[in-house]
């Protein structure tokens, strides 16, 4: 499996896919004019035919054997430049009297468009067929060595928004407590009106005034912050990368942001660059077991790769590859590429 | 005998016999004796010396029965609502969200902390013996304070407003505090109401949430108690509506309940008042009128019978003339029951 940059033809790979996703990856239109607009923006951008802010860099993990898109993931240059970017800041309002004894802390829900000018990554999603042997790790992961490699093009901070909670019939307690009484619509609706890109309906409907968390349900104050059951192992993922929730929810969901300053991202700090060998006897990767892999990536803007190699080619001054990931990696002899490590070190191993 | 007239330290036990014996809740007439005590202080002071300064006065009365020397009720008016202090209520209003383009259009009740009443006037702290509740005595105790102001109209904003008591339960639930203040304040209705009597108003201040309230955010029950009033107030609210006041777009901060509004001038007791020179003579049949004499000071103020007519002067029964402390020739104010 490799990942590059997507293309106009993918096109209809990204419509199936799209399909595929349900409600859940906003990102993702299930509509095709609109995927075709995401995906013409993917390729002006990494045609440099946007202005740095604008970008969206789009990319597509590929099965080389069918030549089959098996996922794609993205990374926002700059959001809320288009659309107007809006969460809830997660705030405290405290209460005080000492005349009868009080003091009171009571979370408040703020609107803002405070991560204005982040970037962001985004859009991760994975058919299923293709969920295991790492493939996630390596869609998902692929991103920062892109983000080591040009992180002039992106902001000071990154964020990643993720799928808050909403029980098995799909409904959204945060939702069904405050944005439907305002947008007296299910969440489905509003969560597939946002992926449509038609994101000034919010500003239309949405509350302007603080929330008090208490005026909330039970239910809803609980899941503030909360990701869904399935979003808890991409969470663990971004916390391993340095990722920590920032105090912002989404404004449908309540599910949390999780923000980290780029240069700090594990991924992009621990990255190293190191000259390809090309060997007969390159290892490869055992991709049954989560360590001993590495990332590594052509470091190339318009026809970026990653590949997931053996440990164990990183040598001292080379890094070893067989003829078949140069290929992947579209690299020859002597190329330079960067490599880390797919998973952090444990703790305990430290 | 009934007879409205200033309160003094000497009825300070009969008080809080009362608020003991009322179902009303009276939150500006605190039943802790120092608190009550110095209230009745405040009211002394405004009828000593505060009928003709400018400044914040509160005017306590109180009903009694001359012949059986038994006090009936309390009932009072503050020239400045707050005191000096702001005077807190919600405003209802409303922020229409729409979305041409969704075909969503709704109008979203937002409750906004106000001070927008402070420095009103208003009427407050009534309270009546539960069984004379039903009589009389209740409109010769409400409207006094109008027969007075009436009587000094100048010392008076001329927006007239009282805080009816909201709707809470017999255990003391108030589903209107427990879905906003209680929050805030941590505390039970019941104490809330207690700390706004006998504690400084700061923490008033220092609790109450800032930030608009979205009413569909609250509760059913609570939300349907907005600007509702207790059932033990309907007499009250039927009095003052006759009276010319309105509901307003405020409502009290603690329970929700209405705040009504009148302009002084036009109150049907400003507006029918007459004043007149007192004949004390043996008056048969006539009308039953609202009487006070006009001195500030020692206000009086009963039920009796008139037959008015043209003139200065009008014929007042012997028994009213002695209640109300009048002799030939003295001013005194009246308007129909």
């Amino acid at each position: 499996m490799y990942i590059r940059p997507v293309i106009p033809a993918d096109i209809d790979y990204l419509c199936t896919m799209a399909k595929n996703s349900g409600v859940g990856v906003t990102t993702l239109p299930d509509n095709r004019q609109k995927m075709q607009a995401k995906l013409d923006k993917a390729v002006a951008s990494f045609n440099k035919e946007l202005p740095e802010k604008d970008r969206l860099y789009l990319f597509a993990m590929i099965d080389p054997a069918t030549k089959d898109i098996a996922g794609i993931c993205a990374l926002e240059a700059s959001i809320g430049h288009d659309d107007i970017w809006y969460n809830y800041h997660v705030g405290k309002t405290v209460h005080s009297s000492k005349d009868i004894g009080v003091h009171k802390i009571t979370q408040t829900l703020y609107l803002s468009n405070d991560l204005t000018g982040s970037s962001e990554i985004c859009t991760l999603f994975l058919m299923p067929d293709y969920r295991k042997n790492q493939n996630g790790q390596l869609l998902s992961k692929s991103r920062y060595l892109f983000l080591a490699e040009f992180q002039e093009l992106f902001g000071r901070t990154i964020i990643a928004e993720m799928r808050g909670y909403s029980d098995e019939q799909g409904q959204s307690p945060f939702w069904e407590s405050l944005g439907r009484h305002f947008f007296q619509m299910e969440f489905s609706d509003a969560d597939y009106l946002t992926g449509l890109g038609n994101k000034a309906f919010i500003a239309e409907l949405m509350p302007k005034f603080p929330i008090y968390a208490p005026m909330l349900s039970p239910e809803a104050q609980r899941v503030i912050g909360q990701v869904h059951p399935d979003t808890e192992p991409a969470l663990a993922m971004l916390r391993a990368e340095g990722f920590d929730f920032n105090g912002y929810v989404d404004i449908f969901d309540g599910g949390p942001t999780v923000s980290a300053r780029i240069a700090d991202i594990r991924a992009v700090k621990d990255s190293r660059t190191i000259d390809v060998e090309i060997r007969t006897d390159a290892p490869e990767p055992d991709l049954t077991r989560k360590d001993g892999l590495t990332l590594v990536s052509n470091r190339r803007f318009e026809d970026y790769r990653v590949v997931l190699v053996n440990s164990t080619a990183l040598q001292d001054s080379t890094l070893h590859l067989s003829a078949a990931q140069a290929e992947h990696l579209n690299v020859d002899n002597g190329d330079s590429v960067r490599a880390v490590a797919l998973r952090p070190r444990r703790s305990s191993d430290a | 005998m009934l007879v409205v007239r200033p309160s003094n330290f000497v009825d300070l036990t009969s008080i809080e016999r009362l608020l003991d014996a009322t179902d009303a809740r009276v939150t500006t007439l605190p039943s802790a004796r120092d608190k009550l005590s110095e209230k009745i202080g405040q009211s002394d002071d405004a009828f000593n010396t505060g009928i003709d300064q400018d400044g914040p006065a509160s005017f306590l009365f109180v009903l009694e029965d001359t012949e059986q020397q038994e006090l009936l009720g309390t009932a009072g008016v503050d020239t400045e609502a707050g005191g000096g202090y702001p005077f807190f209520n919600y405003r209802i209003d409303e922020v229409v969200h729409a979305s041409h383009h969704l075909n969503v259009s709704s109008k979203v009740p937002i409750l906004f902390l106000s001070h927008e009443l402070t420095g009103k006037t208003l009427l407050r702290s009534f309270a009546i013996e539960p069984r004379v509740k039903q009589t009389e005595a209740f409109d010769l105790l409400s409207r006094a304070r109008l027969l007075f102001m009436a009587c000094l109209p100048e010392r008076f904003q001329r927006q007239v407003i009282i805080e009816v008591q909201g709707i809470f339960n017999d255990k003391g639930e108030c589903p209107f505090w427990d879905a906003v203040g209680r929050h805030f304040f941590g505390i039970d209705f019941n104490t809330a109401d207690y700390y706004c009597s006998v504690k400084s108003k700061t923490f008033m201040s220092e609790l109450i949430p800032q930030h608009p309230i979205y009413v569909p955010l609250l509760p059913e029950e609570a939300r349907g108690n907005i600007a509702q009033n207790h059932e033990a107030a309907n007499r009250a609210c039927q009095l003052f509506y006759r009276e010319g006041f309105d509901k307003t777009q405020f409502i009290d901060p603690f329970d929700g309940g209405p705040v009504l509004s009148g302009d002084l001038l036009n109150l049907f007791t400003l507006k029918h008042v007459r004043h007149k020179k007192a004949r004390p003579s043996d008056v048969v049949g006539g009308m039953k009128y609202l009487i006070s004499n006009r001195s500030l000071n020692d206000f009086r103020c009963t039920i009796g019978t008139l037959v008015d007519g043209i003139g200065e002067t009008i014929r007042i029964p012997l028994e009213v003339a002695e209640a109300l402390n009048v002799s030939e020739g003295d001013a005194i104010a009246y308007a129909p029951l």
